[in-house]
């Protein structure tokens, strides 16, 4: 992977998969069509129960409730191209044969095939998210600009990390042709133990336990609360280190599960 | 007369026989299917968990309890499980007409629409009408009324109704492919969306979401209305009669639509 001309390759691959998103753009929108009612429902959920506490919930004021919910939808509207169901596809039609007769690493291929929309996925929802700010009132802000910096730093680690899990997941392809099913399950899963749903804060003690040591919390609360400086200064760098270090160990995770895959592969036609 | 209804006995028989023929293909595939169902669940539970989590830090949402909450859940659940299992066809109609596949649809001495209707089955259905119904039972247990034979009638009803409600969303949507003509029309699953606000009470939105979901795209009918009538029938019984209109009228429109766009279909050829 380490040479510039392999770079090209992966760079291509990416570009090609970021024009076809212009090709299906209605599924795009469609996408995200779906998030956004999702978050503007979240929004009026929690503005009735904060006008009705008058008040903070836990560490929470409204404002920083907004921004939480802004970051989720945000975080959660990423990287959401790759999915489990292209693997499937892939393998059901033996479209696999290709990949592994061409001269590329498949996972970077898979990476470059998923960072590709990355740009539209990002601004889109930076719209979107700036008309529902505006409409429920503006949020707060990140304390300072080292919070602001470091958000950065935890949301394209969540990204990566997203990127991680599903590649992994996705790895069950090679024994079951029910991708639709595993992917409603991880996104179901996904959704409430990354905090995507509500802050962790909120959980019962002994879910809390659960969600602190599973990777998915670096997918959506690291990022929200970085942005919120809600940590102090050594729980947030302890955080963020344990995104990268769960997105690190989850991506060998998938090269090693990949190799085992192959070995069991049985290539219909193609 | 006589011969309308032996033609609407024979339409029912024969679509439960298609139906039936679509089950046994899926459930060849066995993992695929287990697969679904648990993910249906999972969905179900974490959406659960959510409420549950919420209901911990504040007593109601405007005046609306748990149980009440937990009822739209399930009465949302429980209808889109019901236009899985027995309806999912409508979400085919679309490739059918873009494909001309519509075709072998319109030459077959069986009315067009049980086809349509008979021609997918969605396992993941039948999980959420499982759990959904669950739930509703437990909610009702929390309703504090004497369960009278009339008063369960009635609950039957608005659920029939709620079903009814969304299957001719679906299918109406759906018939608008006949104008729209592309092979996967958007607009069914823009409007399935709009679910996601049937899953609390509507008093937390705006004037103007209101207005769609209780006038344009009627979901209020499906869960908020019918759970208002069940648990304080003194001051929201229009609501509840108004259910079953509701529920006709839609049906009348879908079949409307469909037949109209019916007589404008012409082949794309082959």
């Amino acid at each position: 992977m380490g040479t510039v001309p392999h770079m090209r390759k992966y760079f291509a691959i990416a570009r090609a998969s970021f024009e076809v998103v212009f090709v299906y753009r209605a599924g795009f929108a469609l996408n995200m069509f779906g998030t956004v009612l999702y978050v503007v429902a979240m929004f009026y959920l929690w503005q009735t129960i904060f006008l009705g506490k008058a008040g903070a919930l836990g560490a929470f004021s409204w404002p920083q409730m907004k921004a939480y919910l802004l970051v989720a939808f945000l975080t959660n509207s990423l990287m959401t191209w790759f999915d489990e169901g292209d693997m499937g596809r892939d393998i059901r039609m033996g479209r696999i044969a290709t990949d592994l007769t061409r001269p590329i690493d498949f996972q970077a291929k898979r990476f470059a095939d998923a960072i590709g929309p990355l740009p539209v996925e990002l601004s889109s929802a930076l719209l979107v998210g700036a008309v529902v700010v505006f409409a429920f009132g503006g949020i707060a802000a990140p304390p300072d600009p080292v919070h602001a910096a470091l958000f950065v730093v935890s949301t394209a680690l969540a990204t990566l990390l997203k990127f991680a899990i599903v590649y992994c997941v996705s790895m069950t392809a090679f024994w079951t042709t029910g991708m639709v099913g595993i992917r409603v399950g991880r996104t179901a899963i996904q959704n409430l133990l990354s905090g995507a749903m509500i802050p962790l804060a909120f959980f019962p003690d002994w879910l809390r336990s659960v969600a602190a040591v599973l990777p998915f919390q670096g997918l959506v609360s690291t990022p929200a609360l970085t942005y919120l400086g809600q940590m102090d200064g050594p729980t947030t760098a302890l955080m963020i280190g344990v995104q990268a270090v769960w997105a690190v160990a989850l991506l060998f995770a998938g090269r090693a599960l990949w190799r085992r895959a192959i070995k069991a592969v049985t290539i219909h036609g193609g | 007369m006589a011969a309308r209804l032996r033609s609407l006995r024979r339409g029912i028989y024969l679509y439960f026989r298609l139906l039936g023929q679509e089950m046994k293909s899926i459930l060849a595939y066995r993992a695929d299917f287990i697969v679904l169902l648990i993910a249906a669940v999972l969905v179900q539970l974490v959406g659960l968990a959510f409420i549950g989590i919420i209901f911990t830090r504040i007593p109601n949402i405007q005046g609306w309890t748990f149980w009440q909450v937990v009822m739209m859940y399930s009465l949302i659940f429980i209808t889109e499980g019901v236009g899985s299992l027995f309806f999912e066809g409508t979400w085919w109609l679309s490739w059918l007409i873009y494909s001309g596949e519509f075709d072998q649809v319109m030459v077959r001495p069986v009315s067009p629409m049980v086809q349509v209707l008979a021609s997918k089955v969605g396992f993941n259905g039948l999980g959420n009408i499982v759990t959904g119904s669950l739930l509703l039972v437990v909610s009702l247990t929390h309703v504090s009324v004497n369960w009278t034979p009339v008063g369960l009638l009635m609950v039957l009803i608005l659920l029939v109704s709620g079903a009814t409600i969304r299957v001719a969303l679906n299918l109406g949507t759906a018939a608008l492919s006949f104008w729209i003509k592309s092979p996967h029309s958007n607009v069914p699953m823009f409007v399935h969306q709009l679910g996601e606000f049937g899953k609390y009470p509507i008093t937390i939105y705006s004037v103007g979401v209101q207005a769609v979901i209780v006038l344009v795209i009627p979901f209020a009918f499906v869960s908020f209305y019918p759970t208002a009538y069940v648990f304080d029938q003194a001051n929201w019984a229009l609501a509840g009669w108004l259910t079953p209109l509701v529920a006709i009228y839609c049906l009348v429109m879908a079949a409307t639509l469909f037949r109209r766009g019916m007589r404008r279909y012409e082949s794309s050829g082959n």
